[in-house]
């Protein structure tokens, strides 16, 4: 068969998966009568009550002398870890607002943190292509830096995102630019499991998010440059259990709710989605009130509170609107409040027991944000 | 000033001890020296010896104004008349009586924009409890917050060190010579390659080798199904078997070295008329630019003892992974005025670049590599696509991304060798960005206008895709061969003046 029919039979096969695609979407469209708003608002609910002292900006952490793009915090402790673009990691100590540790990278171009369950090590990665894990605990060299405990080599770009498995100090999660998602054991240093890659239901894109499940460990998401989030079982690498479309633009960032079922997104179309887990259907959109079309604000990262009735979401703009989320209204902005972010937010995340939110930003500095007056953490 | 309106941006518990002015001193004058800090004010509260908590009352109140003078240490108070000189052995006094002070005091840094009253009431209130709680627990906290403080200082020290480095970014797209300018620049400035990195380019070259050979034969079975004249491209009979054999070695990943008996089956098919045929109208493959030179110099590669050359190396093709730096300086006439340079290729990235453009916010410029001999090549990854025009779009995009709002761009003009053998047998307006190139001369002559056509185009694109405010970064053009050491280290020593240059500027001296 010469290379021209080859490529003809390639151009028809698309063009039957797409047609196919389009009958499953119309298909999904008859299923799904009402999205999550509209039913609240028929059952006769009003938007939670946010007033402008409900959260405050307590503390801000400065220290780094670059953009601020990652940050994590213990499950316990309350301590954070924040990345930047001066090839710093800081861990602070949330409560007194010091660092606890500084540790210089050997390269400087990091894009992701993440904490281990045990609090004792941090790992990041960027555009080196490997994931580096130190131990906090570890004696420092003489000028003062902690030595990498070790290198997760293998992937072939960069890596966006990572994330250690929940109580498993041995295994994490890292999503990359190589549009593949890999399970290391960190112990070994060796690929557990590759998603995606040559199997045909991986990523077709750069992969930019991820997030594991707090309630099934063995189930995680991943959000991707081409428009897709993909549902995983780390047991079963060779394909995704399920495809979840919907968005417009590349998939900044995803979080799981906390029951686990579900999961919120945020891409770069500017819109927040809602999706549920099993049935793959949209749940709900969460899309800006103001609607100018020269430049609509990317949706950089998304958290959910702790009973999930609120979800921030960090734009590119500066704004971090606070979502009512079976409402789907915005009940506050902390970009407006007093000692907001001058910078785009970059990462944002709920502390372990969901009393406080980190918010870090283009600006340099991390803030946190704290119930406070007579909220109740909700 | 009636009314101390805090907007909280720290709050430190210090423990330092009994009467240690000088460390007090010290202290202060780092805190306040420090980048990020000096247009914060210090609000001190002192406690005198015997009392157990601190209320922050008028009394014991001292405002400290920011920055220190370094001789002398003013402190100017809001509650007292005057101004007191501290000087290394001097003792802080508080209610204009000389004590002696055990020093627990409470550091409060605020901004000159201050925040309403019911923060001030939650800091007061966290402040009263962290103030009784300090005094219990003085021990663990110390060392926390000397750590602290010692974290600080390393975080400023690094950052002063590596001010004065500049950062340059090479960008082009694929096969540009991007990787060729950081080997040049290696061998150049650097150390260059030694004995263990020069032999493992071994197996690089050896691959490369295999690589062309398989393109080439390949090359030729497609052309003769494509081609109306095919027959020219159909290889001899003898030679054909060698060519499937090649190719298949040349798939695998791990390849045998070349040996002997491979040599000859290489150069008898490369010097079969079908694959020279094929190798001069390889515009529509992927026939790498180092091809000539390996098969010319496949004897010595061949040698069981083989040891590539530092030419070698600069011709082999390998696609870099990840991101890779080199820190050199190059030295000028007098030794000091060497500036040091950190030189970063990202090319390895075959992903979106906009995810990661935004790190390398900050620069100081931007190298970007275009190979103008490829106008009349396809890309790699699209083979639809024309690469002058993959080139053209990725510098549009570049010139507009905001994060080199300020950046200076240093166009290279890059394997102008090859353009000047190409120009003058394939007309520049086969490319479509080019349509209205119209040949006037030939020869010599010929070759400069193609070259000036080019370089105009370019510059046309600059002012386009520069909004008002940017026009005014810095753009130079230069043309390059990257193979050619010398000219490579003319061209860089041009782009350190105009940086320098660029430098005194902004600094205002020029």
């Amino acid at each position: 068969m010469s290379v021209a029919e080859l490529k003809e039979k390639h151009a028809a096969a698309t063009a039957t998966v797409n047609s196919l695609r389009e009958r499953l979407k119309q298909r999904r469209q008859l299923l799904l009568d009402t999205d999550v708003a509209t039913y609240t608002k028929n059952q006769g609910r009003s938007p939670v009550n946010f007033s402008a002292t409900d959260l405050v900006c307590c503390r801000t952490l400065q220290g780094h002398t670059g953009k601020v793009y990652a940050l994590d915090w213990t499950p316990e402790k309350n301590w954070i870890v924040s990345a930047s673009q001066d090839g710093r990691l800081i861990v602070w100590n949330a409560l007194t607002s010091q660092k606890t540790h500084a540790i210089k990278l050997q390269c400087p171009w990091v894009m992701t943190c993440a904490f281990a369950p045990n609090g004792q090590s941090v790992a990041c990665g960027g555009l080196d292509s490997a994931c580096s894990v130190y131990t906090l605990s570890s004696q420092s060299d003489r000028d003062g830096n902690i030595p990498v405990s070790r290198i997760l080599t293998g992937h072939k770009g960069y890596i966006s995102c990572c994330q250690y498995v929940p109580d498993q100090e041995t295994r994490l999660i890292t999503s990359s630019g190589d549009q593949t998602c890999v399970l290391w054991d960190v112990t070994t240093g060796q690929r557990i499991s590759i998603f995606g890659g040559e199997f045909p239901s991986g990523h077709t894109a750069d992969v930019l998010s991820l997030s594991i499940s707090s309630t099934n460990p063995n189930m995680f998401v991943s959000g991707s440059c081409d428009s897709t989030v993909r549902l995983w079982d780390l047991r079963i690498a060779s394909r995704a259990v399920r495809t979840y479309h919907g968005h417009d633009g590349d998939v900044n960032a995803v979080r799981f709710f906390p029951d686990g079922l579900r999961f919120g997104s945020g891409s770069d179309d500017g819109t927040c989605r809602l999706f549920d887990m099993r049935t793959g259907h949209q749940l709900q959109v969460y899309a800006r009130p103001d609607r100018n079309d020269d430049e609509i604000p990317t949706v950089t990262s998304v958290a959910f509170s702790i009973s999930g009735r609120l979800m921030f979401a960090g734009y590119s703009n500066g704004d971090c609107y606070v979502w009512d989320t079976l409402i789907a209204e915005v009940v506050q902005n902390l970009g407006t409040l007093q000692n907001s972010h001058e910078g785009r937010i970059s990462c944002l995340g709920l502390s372990g027991d969901g009393s406080a939110l980190c918010t870090g930003s283009y600006d340099k500095n991390l803030k946190i944000w704290a119930f406070g007056g007579q909220r109740k953490v909700i | 000033m009636s009314k101390i309106k805090v907007g909280i941006n720290l709050l430190k518990v210090i423990n330092c001890g009994m009467l240690c002015n000088v460390k007090l001193l010290h202290f202060l004058n780092f805190i306040l020296c420090s980048r990020s800090l000096l247009s914060l004010r210090l609000l001190l509260l002192l406690k005198p010896q015997g009392s157990d908590s601190i209320r922050p009352k008028r009394e014991n109140t001292i405002l400290i104004c920011a920055p220190l003078d370094r001789k002398r240490r003013r402190i100017h108070s809001t509650r007292f008349q005057g101004v007191y000189t501290l000087r290394a052995r001097e003792r802080i006094p508080s209610n204009k009586t000389e004590t002696t002070f055990n020093l627990d005091f409470l550091i409060w840094f605020y901004r000159e924009n201050f925040s309403t009253m019911p923060a001030l009431c939650y800091l007061l209130e966290g402040m009263g409890s962290s103030c009784s709680r300090s005094h219990s627990v003085n021990e663990a906290n110390t060392e926390e917050n000397l750590k602290a403080v010692e974290i600080d200082r390393r975080i400023l020290q690094e950052t002063k060190a590596e001010q004065h480095i500049h950062r340059l970014l090479l960008l082009g797209a694929g096969e540009s010579g991007k990787s060729t300018i950081f080997k040049q620049i290696k061998l150049l400035f650097h150390t260059g390659f030694s004995e263990a990195e020069l032999r493992s380019y071994t197996s690089v070259v050896h691959a490369n080798v295999y690589q062309t050979i398989k393109i080439l034969y390949d090359g030729s079975k497609e052309l003769t199904q494509i081609e109306s004249d095919s027959s020219k491209y159909v290889v001899s009979p003898d030679n054909k078997e060698k060519g499937e054999r090649l190719s298949e070695l040349g798939s695998r990943l791990d390849h045998p070295f070349v040996t002997k008996e491979i040599t000859q089956d290489i150069m008898n098919l490369w010097q079969d008329a079908a694959i020279q045929e094929t190798f001069s109208h390889g515009n529509m493959l992927q026939i790498p630019d180092c091809a000539q030179y390996f098969m010319d110099n496949l004897d010595r590669l061949s040698q069981p003892d083989y040891v590539p050359t530092k030419e070698d190396v600069l011709y082999a093709r390998v696609r870099t992974s990840g991101v890779v730096e080199i820190q050199f300086s190059p030295v000028g006439e007098s030794k000091k005025s060497g500036e040091v340079y950190k030189l970063y290729d990202v090319g390895g990235q075959r992903n979106e670049r906009r995810k990661w453009i935004h790190l390398f916010e900050g620069v100081t410029a931007v190298i970007f590599c275009a190979a103008i001999s490829e106008y009349d090549q396809t890309l790699f990854e699209d083979e639809t696509k024309n690469r002058m025009m993959e080139t053209k779009e990725l510098f549009d995009w570049v010139l507009k991304q905001k994060c080199f709002e300020k950046t200076s761009f240093m166009l290279f003009l890059n394997k102008f060798d090859i353009f000047e053998k190409k120009v003058q047998k394939i007309p520049l307006s086969v490319c479509d960005w080019f349509k209205d190139y119209h040949p006037t001369t030939s020869g010599k002559q010929e070759v400069e206008h193609a070259y000036e056509f080019v370089k105009k185009k370019f510059e046309e694109l600059y002012f386009q895709s520069s909004k008002p405010d940017r026009v005014d970064r810095v753009f130079k053009i230069y043309r390059t061969t990257a193979l050619d050491q010398k000219l490579v280290k003319k061209t860089f020593k041009l782009v350190d003046e105009t940086l320098r240059r660029r430098n005194l500027m902004e600094a205002g001296l020029l």
